[in-house]
């Protein structure tokens, strides 16, 4: 229970870290509620995913993976730009309404982007940007069972993903279709943002190893 | 559509016009003075000098029945008066426009209202202020900030950005350089950004506890206070603040003759957008005068009249009252409204009840920092130097 504990704690950390990725993502869809609950559920999935694949990795090799700051930076780093360049390519790429920027709609329509966006948010989001979440492994990579890791790491997720309930509410505001382009135009600032966040962790990883 | 020669809207008689002016010159002298005249002959001239120019302005808005032309001249010399004492008060006390990191961790940073949405969600979340300035005392201080932008945002919504902000007078000062624009064409789905910029920073800066706009974007560092550039993060913060302040509060302007920073930037400007829609005045468009010439469109600043506007017979939500397209009606179709009344209705009525407050909001707010940036003036020329 000490993960579910301390999932609850964290969870408004939780949420602040990731309504920056889900809240723009869902208005730019422009879903109701019930489709919003859909997403989160996808973007949670991930996040479960990401959870317990670290759960695994570490059992495997305990906190050796982010024994020296430089590597854990780099990894950081790599994670946040993969993130950045998922948010830009759903703001710029992905365009059911009209962008303000008719040339990037241009290219827009010969690329095509992959389905499970949320689920990909999900998982990212969950490994690079929470904060909570590096607390729980630290704590958890200091015990010796696989299950225990899995257990402690699954009752973090359930703890914080509380949370994040509300959010599908913003549902309610999709008959105001401007929120959609004011939601991509979020993605894609929330993108540049964490991309140049990824660059500087990535130097200063590289500096450090 | 060819457009009628404009016809001047019809201001007030001259009998009226010096009884209205007169019950602002009262009320002006006393908020200006604050009941005493001061000792210091820079200080008096200053004080007979603003005196002087808020009324005159506020005569010829009524006489002339043209409101922006004149608030622009008011608000813009706002502007360029609050750098003025601004960067000199800094001097003063730093020694530097650069602010360093102990200011910060004493907590003396000045509070601008730009910051106000970053603010919202961390009070709401955790009773933290995330901004490094003083609550109470001192310069600029919190609370008397948000005093003001309560008592702004009743009074005024969205007319807060033509008649209150210390910002807002520098893009619409360069948007009025040219007399035609060199850029026309602009996707009006450009108006949006400043949401977005709102919804970024607000939900940034609940989650990292930091005023995100104020670190990275806000253009009014290059001519207020900014980091001193001790790393390569400053260094590239720098970089962009003194970009977006060159093109979005010089260069578009000057070429769009559109306030390109606060219609397509500022987040604070997107916040109050929400707020007109519970403040009393707004600006309406008579359906039966109007002819269609589309002047309005051309005119307004932010963008916030499109056709869709006329069908309508209502601005967009953006509006930020500002009367430019009010003066440049050839039929004098639009007007200054109260909600919940007739259209046309009393319309001489509802204009003068919103200059009122528009205008005295204005001078009284501004009073001080034009004095002080009118001794600063007077001192440079005495002496050389603007600082003591």
């Amino acid at each position: 229970m000490k993960g579910f504990f301390l999932g609850l704690s964290n969870g408004v950390t939780c949420v602040a870290y990731c309504t920056p990725v889900l809240i723009p993502y869902m208005l730019g869809e422009g879903k109701g509620v019930a489709q919003n609950f859909v997403t989160l559920m996808q973007f949670l999935l991930g996040r479960l995913a990401g959870y317990l694949c670290f759960a695994f990795i570490t059992w495997l090799i305990g906190l050796s993976i982010f024994g020296g700051l430089g590597s854990k930076g780099l990894i950081i780093g790599i994670l946040y730009i993969i993130f950045s360049c998922l948010m830009m390519v759903y703001a710029f790429f992905r365009i059911d309404v009209p962008c303000a920027a008719r040339s990037i709609g241009y290219v827009a329509r010969k690329i095509r982007v992959p389905l499970l966006i949320p689920v990909a948010a999900g998982l990212l989001s969950g490994i690079a940007l929470c904060p909570p979440f590096l607390l729980a492994m630290t704590d958890a990579a200091g015990k010796g069972s696989l299950s225990y890791s899995l257990f402690f790491f699954f009752m973090f997720f359930i703890g914080t993903s509380v949370f994040f309930i509300p959010i599908p509410f913003v549902g309610a505001l999709r008959r105001l279709q401007a929120l959609q382009i004011v939601g991509k135009m979020a993605a894609g600032i929330v993108g540049l943002y964490y991309l140049y966040t990824g660059i500087m962790a990535v130097i200063a990883g590289a500096e450090g190893i | 559509m060819k457009t009628d020669t404009p016809q001047v809207p019809r201001g007030e008689g001259l009998g009226r016009t010096i009884i209205l002016t007169a019950i602002t010159a009262v009320i002006t002298a006393v908020m200006f003075s604050q009941g005493k005249i001061p000792q210091d002959p820079k200080g008096a001239i200053a004080l007979i000098l603003t005196f002087l120019f808020a009324n005159t302005l506020f005569f010829l808005i009524i006489y002339t029945g043209k409101t922006d032309r004149y608030r622009a001249v008011y608000f813009s010399t706002f502007a360029v008066m609050l750098i003025v004492s601004f960067i000199s008060h800094m001097l003063e006390a730093r020694g530097s426009m650069s602010l360093s990191e102990a200011k910060v961790f004493q907590c003396e940073v000045p509070f601008c209202h730009l910051v106000i949405p970053m603010t919202l969600v961390p009070i709401a979340l955790t009773k933290t202020i995330i901004f490094p300035g003083s609550l109470i005392g001192g310069y600029a201080s919190i609370a008397s900030m948000f005093v003001l932008w309560i008592g702004a945002t009743l009074a005024l919504g969205r007319g807060f950005c033509s008649w209150s902000c210390f910002y807002g007078g520098l893009d619409d000062g360069f948007s009025r350089v040219l007399k035609r624009p060199v850029i026309k064409k602009i996707n009006p789905k450009w108006i949006y950004l400043p949401f977005a910029v709102l919804l970024f920073v607000a939900l940034t800066a609940a989650a990292y506890l930091s005023p995100t706009y104020c670190i990275w974007f806000c253009p009014f560092k290059a001519v207020t206070e900014f980091n001193a550039v001790t790393s390569t993060e400053i260094l590239i913060q720098t970089i962009i603040f003194v970009s977006l302040f060159i093109g979005l509060v010089i260069v578009l302007p000057v070429l769009t003759k559109r306030r390109t920073q606060c219609a397509f930037l500022c987040p604070f400007g997107a916040m109050q957008s929400l707020t007109n829609k519970i403040n009393v005045f707004d600006v309406r468009i008579d359906k039966e005068k109007c002819v269609k010439c589309k002047r309005c469109i051309q005119v307004c600043p932010t963008l916030s009249m499109s056709e869709e506007s006329l069908e309508q017979g209502r601005t967009r939500i953006t509006c930020m009252k500002c009367g430019k397209c009010i003066d440049s009606c050839p039929k004098g179709a639009i007007s200054y409204h109260i909600k919940g009344t007739d259209i046309p209705g009393k319309r001489n009525t509802y204009r003068l009840l919103f200059l009122f407050a528009a205008f005295l909001f204005l001078a009284i707010f501004s009073s001080h920092i034009i004095q002080d940036g009118i001794v600063r003036i007077l001192k440079l020329v005495t002496t050389g130097s603007m600082i003591s």
